[in-house]
C-alpha cells in the first residue's frame, strides 16, 4: 500500500535528481527565491541535493513593493542557511517612479522581468531553477521540466523538447538560458505536506490573522488575502483538502487579462 | 433530427459534472487541428457545409458572414428551423452587444455581472424559441453560446461553470425526453482555463442518440453522417 510518506519521498527523489542533472549540465546556474513556500521548499531540495550547502547563487527579485515580512524572512533564512544571496532590483525604473499604480503589467515587466534579465546578463547565468508547479496556473500546464528561453524570455511552448522516460534533453539550438522546474509535478498540497514533514520555516503571511491569510505571496499593492481561519500548517493542509478557491485568487489578474485580450482579439471577438 | 449546437462545450466539464443527457448514447471529442485558429464562425460554417471554410471567411467580417442554406445540409430537409446558428441565422445584434460588453470589460467600462446578464438573457431567448419549435420541423438546430461566452470571462470559476453546464444538461434532458428522433449534440471547440478566463482548445465535443462508433471525428465529418440520417 502506498502511503503519503512514499508519495512525498518519491516527489523529493525526482526533484533532487532534476536539480543534480541541472547542475551537471550547466556551467553557471542559480536558483530563484521569492521566500514563498514553493521556492523555500525548492531551496531546501537544493540543500539536500548537495548535502547541506547550495553550491550556486540564490536570486531574490526585489521590487521594493514587497511585504516587510518577506524581507525579514529572506534575511533571516539567508543567514541561517548560509546562502550566496544576490538581489535583483531595477533601480533605474524605481528612480523613474515605476509603480503598480501606473500600470500593473508594465510594473511587473520593469521590476521583475527586466531586473531578472539584467542579473542574468550581468552574471552570465545559463540556467535558472524556478519553483513553478503545473497545478498552479493554466498557463503553466504546458511547461516542461527543462524549458529553454530566448534573450527576450520568450517561451516557445509548441517547440519544446520531449521529456520521455525522465530524460531531460539539453536542446542543441540556440537559447539564452534554460529554466529548470524541479517541483513542476508537485501540487500545492504536496508542498505543504512536505513543509510539515521537513519542518521548513514558513513566511508568517501564510497564517491567518483576523480571518484572512495570504495563499500566494506577491507585491503588496497587487496581492490580497483570502478569507481563512487556518493559522497553523495542519489547518492549512485541512483547508486545502476542501477549498474551491484557486491558489492565485489573491493575485492581480492583469497578466491573464492581457493574455486573454490578445487571444480574443486574434479570434476576432474584440 | 435535432442538433444542439453548443459553443465551447468541453468534454472534461461534461464528465466532471456528470451531464448524462449531454453524453447521450455515444460521446467523445472532435479534432479541429486542421484549422489554424479555433474560430467560431469558421467552425460552424465548416460543420454546415462539410468543407473547411477557414480561407473563405476573413476575421474582420466573420460575424456578418452568411451561407446560402442550399450550400448546407439544410437543403436535405423539407422543413427546418435554425436558431441563431453562426454563418446562417446568427442574431448579429444580440451577439454584438455581448462583444461590446466583453471589450468594455477589458477596458474597465463594464463589469462581468453586466456581461453575464446579457449572455444569459440571449440564452433564455434562444431556449424559449428552441423549446417552442420542438416537434414542428424535420430538422431543428439550435445554437447556444452560454458555455463559450460565460467561459471566456469565468472558466476558472468552478461554481459558475457548473451552473452553465447544469443549464445545458437540463436543456439536453428536455430535448431527449421530447422525441425519438436522432439527436446530435456538437460543439465547435473546447475550452481551457487561463487564470479566471477561458481559452479555446482544438478539441470540440460530440454526442449522438445512437451508437455510431466514431473515433475522434473532424467537425466536417458530421456532414455525411447528417446526410445518411436524413436519407433514412
Amino acid at each position: 500500500m502506498k502511503t503519503m510518506e512514499d508519495h512525498l519521498s518519491n516527489l523529493e527523489r525526482k526533484s533532487i535528481s532534476i536539480i543534480r542533472e541541472a547542475k551537471a549540465q550547466f556551467k553557471n546556474i542559480a536558483v530563484l527565491w521569492s521566500t514563498g513556500k514553493d521556492s523555500t521548499a525548492t531551496l531546501w531540495l537544493c540543500k539536500k541535493a548537495f548535502f547541506g550547502r547550495i553550491p550556486f547563487p540564490v536570486i531574490h527579485i526585489d521590487t521594493s513593493y514587497q511585504f516587510p515580512e518577506i524581507y525579514e524572512f529572506r534575511d533571516r533564512i539567508a543567514k541561517e542557511w548560509n546562502l550566496n544571496l544576490l538581489i535583483a532590483k531595477n533601480e533605474e525604473a524605481l528612480r523613474e517612479g515605476m509603480s503598480p499604480e501606473k500600470n500593473r503589467l508594465n510594473c511587473c515587466t520593469a521590476l521583475k522581468t527586466e531586473a531578472l534579465k539584467s542579473i542574468i546578463r550581468r552574471e552570465g547565468f545559463d540556467a535558472l531553477i524556478l519553483a513553478i508547479r503545473r497545478d498552479e496556473h493554466g498557463i503553466r500546464a504546458k511547461e516542461r521540466i527543462f524549458s529553454p528561453r530566448d534573450e527576450n524570455f520568450r517561451w516557445r511552448y509548441m517547440d519544446q523538447p520531449a521529456e520521455l522516460w525522465d530524460l531531460y534533453v539539453k536542446p542543441s539550438e540556440d537559447f539564452s538560458h534554460m529554466r529548470v522546474h524541479p517541483i513542476l509535478h508537485w501540487t500545492e498540497l504536496d508542498v505543504w505536506l512536505y513543509v510539515k514533514r521537513e519542518g521548513l520555516p514558513v513566511n508568517p503571511l501564510y497564517f491567518a490573522r483576523d480571518g484572512k491569510r495570504y495563499r500566494s505571496l506577491g507585491c503588496m499593492p497587487c496581492t490580497v488575502p483570502i478569507p481563512s481561519n487556518a493559522s497553523t500548517i495542519d489547518e492549512i493542509i485541512e483547508e486545502l483538502k476542501t477549498t474551491k478557491i484557486p491558489e492565485r485568487a489573491g493575485r492581480a489578474q492583469d497578466k491573464e487579462r492581457a493574455y486573454m485580450m490578445q487571444k480574443l482579439r486574434s479570434l476576432g471577438y474584440m | 433530427m435535432i442538433i444542439l449546437a453548443l459553443d465551447a462545450l468541453d468534454l472534461k466539464l461534461v464528465e466532471r459534472y456528470n451531464c448524462r443527457s449531454l453524453m447521450q448514447v455515444e460521446y467523445g471529442q472532435t479534432d479541429i487541428t486542421e484549422f489554424k485558429l479555433p474560430r467560431t464562425v469558421v467552425l460552424w460554417a465548416s460543420f454546415l457545409t462539410g468543407k473547411n471554410m477557414e480561407s473563405e471567411i476573413p476575421i474582420k467580417t466573420q460575424w456578418d458572414y452568411r451561407l446560402n442554406p442550399e450550400e448546407t445540409f439544410l437543403k436535405l430537409f423539407e422543413s427546418y428551423k435554425a436558431i441563431d446558428v453562426p454563418a446562417l441565422t446568427y442574431k448579429g445584434e444580440n451577439h454584438a452587444e455581448v462583444r461590446r460588453l466583453l471589450k468594455g470589460y477589458f477596458n474597465d467600462e463594464a463589469t462581468v455581472e453586466e456581461y453575464d446578464a446579457v449572455v444569459w438573457r440571449n440564452h433564455e431567448e434562444n431556449k424559449r424559441e428552441f423549446l417552442d419549435s420542438l416537434g414542428k420541423f424535420d430538422l431543428l438546430i439550435g445554437y447556444f453560446d452560454l458555455a463559450d461566452s460565460i467561459g471566456h470571462l469565468s472558466f476558472g470559476i468552478p461554481e459558475k461553470m457548473e451552473m452553465v453546464y447544469r443549464e445545458l444538461e437540463e436543456l439536453a434532458c428536455e430535448v431527449r425526453s421530447s422525441t425519438d428522433e436522432f439527436i446530435l449534440v456538437i460543439s465547435d471547440h473546447g475550452m481551457e482555463a487561463v487564470g479566471r478566463y477561458g481559452d479555446h482548445t482544438m478539441n470540440g465535443f460530440y454526442s449522438t442518440s445512437r451508437k455510431l462508433g466514431l473515433n475522434l471525428p473532424k467537425i466536417t465529418d458530421f456532414y455525411d453522417i447528417i446526410v445518411r440520417e436524413a436519407e433514412g
